[in-house]
């Protein structure tokens, strides 16, 4: 049974492996969609300190 | 404010740590703890994450089935979010059961792979939520029309979970009769309780990760606000 320890640390592999993956996805996604809200929130302040509003709210 | 709401405020501040020392004990509890399977060997250690995989893989089905159904009473995106992220969630663990199963499946039965009725319904359940995230993920994530045929798609779906559950039951299988789900469980106490801690580590995971995919997700729905708003900024 010893030759199964192979099997034993693929299938631990896989699940560590793969949850690190989805984890860092995971991060970059929302370090990419923060920056971006960031962004267009600091665009549309700067546009009603020098304009005229928008006409409607800011979305959800 | 509900006390349903203050808890998920808590989300943050009580779930990290919580998960952290579940999988810290869930790691010893396999790895050192639990005793060594006679027949199978240290294989049969693959069962702490196998079928804590598969509860995770019911209870994320079990949250984007109630958040279907929120979408189409409440007609709230929001509900939405939560029941992309609970399918997102659901494909990662319904990956690790198919995948621990199979390497766990060739040095006990032989084979990696055997269309069963229990492991072909669970992977039709993983094809169903792939397909879902793909329809999900071609359409705006405020599109409410696709919202809500997404939701009636994904309640249509989760009824594979019952066929999942009963399959061992209903019809003659390589994979095992439940060992745990059951009135008189199988398993000895000291495996019984890693399996028991495993469970836990897992689902606390799972209820951690489906948190955090809804809030990516209402991130998403956030911006496409912000672009309408600054879009109509530009106009005016």
């Amino acid at each position: 049974m010893d030759g199964q320890l192979g099997y034993l640390f693929a299938g631990f592999a896989v699940f560590w492996a793969g949850l690190f993956v989805y984890l860092l996805l995971l991060q970059a996604r929302i370090r990419t969609l923060s920056r971006e809200v960031e962004r267009l929130e600091d665009r549309l302040e700067e546009a009603e300190a020098t304009g005229t509003p928008p006409r409607t709210g800011a979305g959800r | 404010m509900s006390a349903a709401q203050r808890l998920y405020r808590l989300r943050w501040v009580v779930l990290p740590p919580l998960t952290g020392i579940g999988i810290l004990a869930m790691l010893v509890g396999a790895v050192v703890a639990a005793p060594r399977e006679l027949v199978e060997g240290d294989v049969q250690r693959l069962m702490y994450i196998h079928i804590p995989s598969a509860f995770a893989m019911y209870l994320a089905v079990a949250v984007l089935f109630a958040a279907s159904i929120m979408v189409l009473w409440k007609r709230d995106m929001r509900w939405d979010a939560a029941a992309r992220g609970a399918a997102g969630v659901g494909v990662l663990f319904s990956g690790f059961a198919l995948a621990t199963g199979s390497l766990w499946g060739k040095p006990t039965w032989g084979v990696y792979w055997q269309w069963d009725a229990r492991l072909t319904s669970t992977l039709v359940l993983f094809l169903i939520l792939i397909a879902y995230l793909l329809a999900r993920t071609v359409s705006d994530p405020d599109d409410e029309q696709s919202a809500r045929y997404s939701a009636v798609y994904a309640i249509v779906g989760s009824l594979d979970v019952p066929l999942i559950m009963m399959s061992v039951r209903w019809w003659r299988t390589l994979h095992p009769q439940p060992i745990v789900a059951r009135l008189d469980p199988q398993l000895p106490g000291s495996m019984g309780l890693v399996l028991l801690i495993s469970t836990i580590a897992i689902l606390l995971l799972t209820v951690w990760l489906i948190a955090l995919r809804t809030d990516t997700e209402r991130l998403g729905q956030r911006l496409l606000g912000l672009r309408a708003a600054v879009d109509r900024r530009e106009e005016a």
